[in-house]
């Protein structure tokens, strides 16, 4: 770009002096080229300011719980708010007027989420505040009541991983259903799961794991034990 | 601050206000099969990483400094050329045609604003060459003022503003040029 066409930007964006500014506006009024110059600069900003829109809805929750994974990984940070949570869950209804921030440890004996693979550690995060089975308790053989589920899904990109989390109720039971196009990370202390082939099982605290491998794999984290999570599994609506 | 122990509601106050811009850059930032709200997140979190090292005063360039670098990482990554772009060969894909690549139409800027369509400016923009196109993007779509934008780019503000001028001009030439293929 030559000096005049550098002129003509800065006369554009405003920055010329105003004896310049003078020069330039009488510049215009004799030159069809530069004229036309200005007229096109006027379009394409015109164009390219329609294009602006807002983030879309659930973004911000997004990187929020995306921000609060990362922290909760930190050393001095193994806390996840249960606000948050609710918040993601699209329960915003059932979470407004709570602003006190629950600490939580995140694994039992103190142990942090280091150990444990992002992917799995970030739905191990979300399904903290998953409730205690209140009245009647997870599933039991013959039970028949279908599961529902609880706010929208959840988008979050850990270790590298896409996974989408859904939370599902099923009588007094929630549970959180992980769902990747990459394999979850089997936990080091994991178990392979019976009769699943390449299912694994894991008990955090009072949260219990249970991954399928399948076409997609599929994580299903509640607060029951691991041991009872596939017959829990068995009636959500998985792949 | 502490970027280990950094309070990262601290850091979610002080950053989110800025998420909509975050987003306009991310969404012409992305390379071809990147999903523009993953880069956001990548922004938020590369961020959230360097932020006890955040000593600027402007909070909405550096967010968009680290957009641009996650972009262009990403870009590596797949092994991608991220700062040219294939103009006549997506050109070609477009289902508007350009006109004559001589003069442009002695009416070009009235036919742009008379036939403004967002999907329409959405698909020029993309055929804009990378440095002209997150000009664009940095100042008329998020609203970042040239000497922002020139610190995200990291180039002299003058060749921002060179560049979005050419951008600009450039982009109203192929709006016009697909209103006149439509008739």
């Amino acid at each position: 770009m030559d000096s005049h066409h550098r002129l003509l930007a800065a006369f554009l964006a405003g920055e010329l002096n105003p004896a310049e500014a003078r020069r330039w506006d009488q510049h215009l009024l004799e030159c069809e080229q530069c004229w036309r110059a200005v007229r096109e600069d006027r379009a394409g900003r015109q164009a390219a300011q329609a294009l602006r829109q807002p983030a879309p809805p659930g973004l911000a929750d997004r990187v929020a719980f995306a921000v609060e994974v990362a922290a909760s990984a930190r050393p001095s940070g193994r806390r996840l708010t249960v606000r948050l949570r609710w918040l993601l869950a699209g329960a915003g209804s059932l979470a407004v007027g709570v602003v006190a921030t629950l600490a939580i440890v995140l694994l039992p004996g103190g142990r942090s989420a280091e150990s444990m693979p992002a992917a799995v550690a970030a739905v191990a995060h979300y399904a903290q505040t998953v409730r205690e089975p209140a009245g009647e308790p997870y599933p039991q053989p013959g039970w028949r009541a279908a599961p529902v589920e609880v706010g929208r899904p959840v988008m979050v990109t850990a270790g590298g991983q896409r996974i989408v989390l859904r939370t599902w109720r099923l009588g007094g039971t929630e549970a959180v259903v992980a769902v990747s196009g990459q394999s979850f990370p089997m936990p080091a202390s994991a178990v392979g799961a019976a009769g699943g082939g390449m299912a694994w099982s894991a008990q955090l605290g009072r949260l219990g794991l249970y991954c399928i491998n399948g076409r997609t794999s599929e994580l299903v984290a509640a607060p029951v034990p691991a041991a009872e999570l596939a017959a829990l599994a068995a009636r959500l609506p998985l792949t | 601050m502490d970027a280990v122990g950094g309070d990262h509601r601290e850091f979610l106050d002080a950053t989110l206000p800025y998420l909509d811009a975050v987003w306009q850059v991310a969404r012409h930032a992305a390379m071809d099969g990147q999903d523009p709200e993953d880069l956001v997140q990548e922004t938020y979190l590369r961020a959230y990483a360097a932020f006890g090292s955040f000593r600027g005063a402007n909070m909405r360039g550096w967010l968009a400094a680290i957009c641009l670098n996650a972009a262009r990482s990403e870009a590596r990554r797949r092994r991608r050329r991220p700062w040219e772009m294939p103009a006549q060969a997506r050109l070609d894909t477009l289902s508007v045609a350009r006109a004559d690549a001589g003069e442009p139409a002695p009416d070009v800027a009235d036919a742009v604003i008379a036939g403004l369509d967002a999907d329409a400016v959405s698909r020029c923009l993309a055929l804009l060459p990378e440095p002209q196109r997150l000009c664009i993007a940095l100042m008329d779509v998020a609203g970042y003022t040239a000497r922002e934008a020139a610190e995200a780019l990291g180039c002299p503000r003058g060749t921002v503003l060179a560049r979005v001028h050419r951008g600009r001009r450039r982009l109203a030439q192929l709006l016009a040029a697909a209103g006149v293929a439509h008739g």
